[in-house]
This record gives structure tokens, sequence and C-alpha cells, in this order.
């Protein structure tokens, strides 16, 4: 009976995520045949396909240089995430004097967009001299407010007697968070590294404001030169749009199943 | 040996493993095969091979079109060009009074890559 109710929905759901997918195959599909998106009869399936426009992509604009810069910075944010917001996440999921004002300064500055802000991260960060630089470019991105709870939730499930028993043992704060807290929360690192890397692999705004030299570019800020270089855009232009989303695609696919369990943490808690 | 095994199999080593070593293989590739030597030959409008043909390598950019090389076609109509470093080229083959190729373009993987040309190169009068 089970069985019967459950494949029509499964059946729904599969024929939407096929419609899903539908953008993302029309991307890959037009990289590979460079015909123009309004072409009528529309065709699923690529016609004479070759990979030409990446050839393109590659040799247009300094593109492995882009690629590294984007993952150096990516790298960097990734580690500073997990370092800085399971700290922080620890340090909220204890008890201590004016923690609700803390959250709920933290919740608040979510409101804010990056935009507004925009103009003292600059001034900070030149008072630091990092501008243009690798550092720089990671700077704003090294702790965001929502992993930070994302940890906090991953913390807070965890019995509290572990957390007491290490303390008798004589271990310190930063042990507790390394050898007990850290290692139970793998869906939470995986959500950390997933929405960081992503983040910090799409910024384009605050790159653009910081970085001078074009040897210090990252992809997104590729992408626009490359538009400004190559003429007849449309088969190059896709190809590079799939060769900048595969990295991100590959990390989302590896971590997926703990970056869901990491999202759903601290839902089921109590 | 027991307990590398887990840490060798998991998805991301396996993952950016090949990843790795496709790179690898696809530089040996490259590495083997960007001499730059480009083979073909010029026939006439009989498909008879046409010697002391002059074949033009050139490339486009947006605006202009610059010729790289020029070579000449031996008796049996073949020609060669050797060492150069382009991955969209064209081609183009002319003799007085035989006729003229129009410019044909070609696309390679990597710059330098070689090519033998699978058809000849027509020459067609009047062109």
């Amino acid at each position: 009976m089970q069985h019967y109710l459950r494949w029509p929905v499964h059946l729904l759901l599969a024929v939407v995520s096929l419609l899903m997918l539908v953008p993302f195959l029309w991307v890959f599909k037009t990289s590979l045949t460079g015909e123009n998106i309004f072409v009528y009869p529309p065709a699923l399936l690529p016609r004479n396909p070759h990979l030409y426009y990446y050839v393109d992509v590659w040799y247009a604009i300094p593109f492995f240089r882009y690629l590294m810069n984007s993952v150096f910075v990516s790298a960097l944010v990734v580690a500073a995430n997990i370092v800085f917001n399971a700290m922080a996440g620890y340090a909220l999921s204890r008890e201590f004097l004016g923690k609700r004002a803390v959250i709920v300064l933290f919740l608040s500055c979510m409101m804010i967009p990056f935009q507004v802000t925009i103009i003292p991260a600059y001034l900070i960060t030149r008072g630091l001299g990092l501008l243009n630089s690798y550092l720089g470019m990671a700077l704003p991105l090294f702790s965001t407010i929502v992993c930070i709870f994302v940890f906090k939730a991953s913390f807070d499930a965890i019995p509290s007697s572990l957390i007491d028993a290490a303390r008798i043992d004589g271990a310190p704060d930063w042990k507790i968070i390394l050898r007990i807290l850290m290692p139970l929360s793998k869906s939470a690192i995986a959500t950390n590294v997933i929405l960081a890397f992503i983040w910090s692999w799409n910024n384009f705004l605050w790159p653009l404001i910081i970085i001078r030299d074009q040897e210090m570019q990252t992809l997104p800020l590729g992408l626009s030169r490359f538009l400004s270089v190559v003429e007849d855009t449309t088969g190059a232009l896709y190809a590079f749009c799939v060769m900048v989303l595969l990295p991100g695609l590959l990390v989302f696919l590896l971590a997926q199943r703990e970056f869901i369990a990491g999202l759903t943490r601290g839902a089921a808690k109590g | 040996m027991r307990t590398l095994c887990p840490f060798l199999l998991n998805r991301y080593v396996i993952t950016f493993g090949s990843i790795a070593v496709l790179v690898a293989a696809w530089n040996v590739y490259v590495a083997m095969n960007n001499d730059g030597v480009i083979t073909g030959r010029v026939v006439g409008p009989d498909g008879r091979p046409v010697a002391g043909a002059t074949v033009l390598l050139s490339e486009r950019s947006l605006l202009v079109s610059t010729v790289r090389a020029r070579a000449l076609t031996d008796a049996e109509g073949a020609f060669r060009f050797s060492g150069h470093r382009l991955y969209h080229l064209y081609l183009e083959a002319e003799k007085e009074g035989m006729g003229r190729q129009a410019p044909t373009e070609f696309r390679l993987y990597f710059k330098g890559q070689n090519l033998v040309l699978r058809e000849p190169l027509h020459l067609t009068p009047g062109k």
C-alpha cells in the first residue's frame, strides 16, 4: 500500500528534477554547439558538438591563472570559515552574560546587505595594507553568520555530558572543540565548506573593487574581461560558464550528503 | 596498508586523484603532439596533385587576417609547415593558371597541435 502511494510522488519528483536540470543542459549544449539559444525549432540534444569553444576560453584570457587565483582565495576562505565559525559557534553554545544580545546582534547583522558595508570594508582593508592581495579578497568572507549558526546548532545537539567529561579530564576549550566537537560535526563542517566555497567562488563585487592587477583577478572578473575580448560570445561564453560552474558543482556533489544533514541538524534537536 | 585503504578509497581521493591522472595524461599527450607540424596535399580541379602551389597559413583576429607562414608544394602536391603556435588557423592555396582554394578554417585543441589534413586542398579555377 505504501509503495503504491509513493511511486506517483517519486515520479512527480523525478519529472520536476529533470525540469530543473533543463537550464544546465541548455548551457552545456550551447557550450558544445554555439548555436543561438533562440534557434527554432529548439533541439534538446546537441548537433555537431565539439570542444573548441573551451579551447577559445582557455587561450583568450589567462584562464589557468584566474582559476588558480579563485582556488587559492576559496581555500583561504574555507579554512578560515571552519576555524573562526567553529570557535564562534562553540562560544554561542556555552552560557555567558549577554549571550542573547550577541545572538540578536548577529541576526540583525544578517539583514544588512554587503553593499552597504562595502565602503567601511574597503577603508579597513586599505588600512591593513591588503588592497590588491589574496588575503584582502578573502578577508570579508573569513567568517559568515549563517555558518556560525550551523556550527552552533551542531554543537548544541551534542550531549553536554561529553564536554563536561572532557573538562573534568582537564581539557582546555580548544582541545574540546578540536578533539570532541569537530569529529562529531562532520555535517556542519561540510556545510561550511560548501557555502564558504560557493560564496567565495562566485564573489564578484568585492574583488572588482580591491583588485588592480589583471594577474590577481579571479574567475568572475575574468568573465567580464572575456566578454570584452571575444566578440562572438555565444558558444565561448557558455563554455566559460561551464568551466566556472564545474568546481563548485563538484564540491557540492562530493559533500552533498553531509551538507543536507548539516542543514537539518538541530531541527530535530530534543 | 589496511588503515591506508579506507583513506585512499574515499570519494574525495578518488575524484581528485582521477582528475589529476587525467590532467597528467592530457599534458603528456600535448607534449608529444605539439611540434606545430601541418602536412597536407594540394590537388587541381581534376584531382591530380599540383606541384609548385603556394599554401598560406594565416591567423585571424577580430579585424585582420595575418599570414604566419607560406609553403610550396612538391612534385606530389604535398606541403608541410612546422613550428606554428596557433590553435585556430586558416589554410589557403593558390597557383597561377590553376586556380585557388579559399581560406579554410581549422580548429585545434591546443597551440601547436600537429595536423594532418584528411582532405586535400582543392584548387578551383576562377575563384
